[in-house]
């Protein structure tokens, strides 16, 4: 299986300061990567080299030829002064197809609608984003995500702003659109528990310990890394 | 009864000024759609004042005698030049170590409005040509602006029914317009000059003041009257041409400067709208 993405000896960081060198890592199609580390480890960063919208500082990041990222970002970042429609905001996921100066073809619109409905946001559609909860919101984004028919699907801290069930209603509609579509997932979290249960591989990341681990779960979890990488007994017994 | 009266008999003195009035109200507030949801209002202050100082500029330097130059690089081109290139200066540049984005805004503000007042008294024309500059005082305007102005507006309203998702999308999220590879500067440069055309061009018809008012509060109103996106740029402008066309009446029949009742109507739209939102959540 060829990679989607890869990272050779990659160093990320701002404006020529490195924050962590020698990232090596390689996403293939239908994989579940699960981002860990504490605030500030460079999860964010990381995610944002392998989006292109940070350069790397040295090393080579690889894209399959013609990828589309379907990106859903902390729902916190976008400004409530805007009276925009979920709809509309779905409709923006398509623009990863069509080009500025274009507009949306009918097409368009009818993969925007199911978009909504594979979500289960229908009901939404004409509701301003800003009016809605936390998990609605979340589900926006997811729609917008995969209204683009992404090859990955990527998404920072999906259940931050959402309570318990809210948090396992997400993963489970991340799981099943997974399945559905064979897309590649990247998620960036600080909940190991989430993490653990819906991904299959893991990156462990903190940039004050110079951590960067990656690999298959049950490989990662096995070198009892997590205890260093936490500073905690997670095997009390 | 009677004044209106008056008013209508004397149509061949304010319909000229009323039709730059009206378009530009309509422009000014459809653009300052995007002004203010960027929250980039007092860019546009700025620049409204760069373009007076462009204008003063051109003044000044007729009357020390550089008329070839002022002749080759008339006071609208010289405003337009300053103007587009602070509002290139402000799309791509975000960033300002250790200053924030704000204080160089201010810093803009500052300077051009300095310097306008500084080249008004330097100005052998005397100050009246730089109140009108700065207030809009002017109860006519030149005849060529008559075609001007809304020859302008239809050209940005071109170019923003081409590029009106990608502005709202550069707009609301830029970093995902960044992954999917628009280009954004590109795009965010080509949006301010927009703004900046207008208001160069307005800046010298009207004033500082009415536009900078134009710009800012049509949108503020029609944000609170409305939840749909495209209904806020359609009602926006509404406002913008009713402030406008009443600024012009209420300066006529009142004998009040035209540019300073311009910005009163607008701000009464305002506080209606604050009321009716008021109203509307009980």
């Amino acid at each position: 299986m060829t990679d989607l993405i890869r990272l050779e000896n990659v160093e990320i960081g701002y404006e020529k300061a490195g924050l962590m060198d020698s990232i090596n890592l390689a996403i293939e199609s239908n994989q579940f990567w699960g981002i860990l580390g504490p605030n500030g480890s460079g999860k964010t960063t990381l995610l944002k080299t392998i989006l292109s919208l940070l350069p790397p500082i040295s090393g080579e990041i690889s894209l399959e030829h013609s990828l589309v990222f379907g990106y859903v970002p902390q729902n916190e970042k976008f400004d409530p002064i805007f009276p925009i429609s979920v709809c509309e905001i779905v409709s923006m996921g398509r623009y990863s197809r069509v080009k500025p100066g274009k507009r949306l073809t009918l097409l368009d619109r009818e993969i925007v609608t199911k978009s909504l409905d594979s979500v289960g946001i229908s009901h939404l559609k004409d509701r301003t984003f800003r009016s809605l909860s936390g998990g609605e919101k979340q589900r926006t984004l997811l729609a917008r995500a995969i209204a683009g028919e992404p090859d990955v699907l990527v998404l920072d801290e999906p259940t931050a702003s959402v309570d318990i069930k809210g948090e396992a209603e997400i993963m489970e509609l991340v799981k099943k659109i997974q399945a559905e579509s064979k897309v590649a997932v990247l998620m960036v979290s600080h909940f190991l528990n989430t993490v653990s249960e819906y991904s299959d591989h893991l990156i462990l990341i903190d940039k004050d310990s110079n951590i960067f681990q990656a690999g298959m779960k049950a490989e990662i979890l096995k070198h009892g890394s997590l205890d260093t990488f936490f500073g905690l007994n997670l095997h009390p017994n | 009864m009677e004044t209106l009266n008056e008013f209508i008999n004397s149509y061949f003195l304010w319909r000229d000024p009323m039709i730059v009035g009206a378009v530009t109200g309509a422009i000014c507030g459809f653009l300052g759609v995007f002004v203010v949801l960027r929250r980039i209002i007092f860019v546009s202050a700025t620049l409204t004042q760069i373009s007076s100082f462009g204008v003063a500029l051109s003044f000044y330097l007729e009357s020390i005698g550089l008329a070839l130059f002022s002749t080759l690089i008339g006071p609208f081109a010289l405003s337009l030049i300053l103007t587009s290139i602070a509002a290139a200066f402000y799309a791509l540049k975000k960033d300002f170590s250790r200053i924030s984005r704000e204080g160089v805004i201010a810093f803009g503000f500052l300077i051009a409005s300095g310097g306008v007042i500084i080249l008004g008294d330097k100005i052998t024309r005397g100050s009246h040509d730089i109140a009108t500059i700065l207030f809009g005082s002017a109860v006519v305007v030149d005849p060529m602006d008559v075609y001007l102005i809304p020859g302008i507006a239809v050209l940005v309203l071109i170019i923003h029914l081409v590029y009106f998702k990608d502005f709202i999308f550069i707009s609301f999220d830029a970093e995902s317009a960044q992954l999917f590879k628009y280009p954004v500067k590109r795009l965010n440069t080509l949006l301010l000059i927009t703004v900046a055309l207008v208001v160069a061009v307005a800046t010298r018809a009207l004033g500082a003041l009415p536009v900078f008012a134009l710009l800012a509060l049509p949108p503020l109103s029609s944000l609170y009257l409305t939840e749909k996106l495209k209904l806020v740029f359609v009602f926006s402008a509404i406002i913008g041409v009713l402030s406008a066309v009443l600024g012009y009446f209420f300066s006529f029949v009142l004998s009040i400067p035209t540019g300073a009742s311009i910005a009163v109507c607008a701000s009464i739209f305002f506080v209606l709208a604050l009321v009716w939102q008021g109203i509307r959540k009980g």
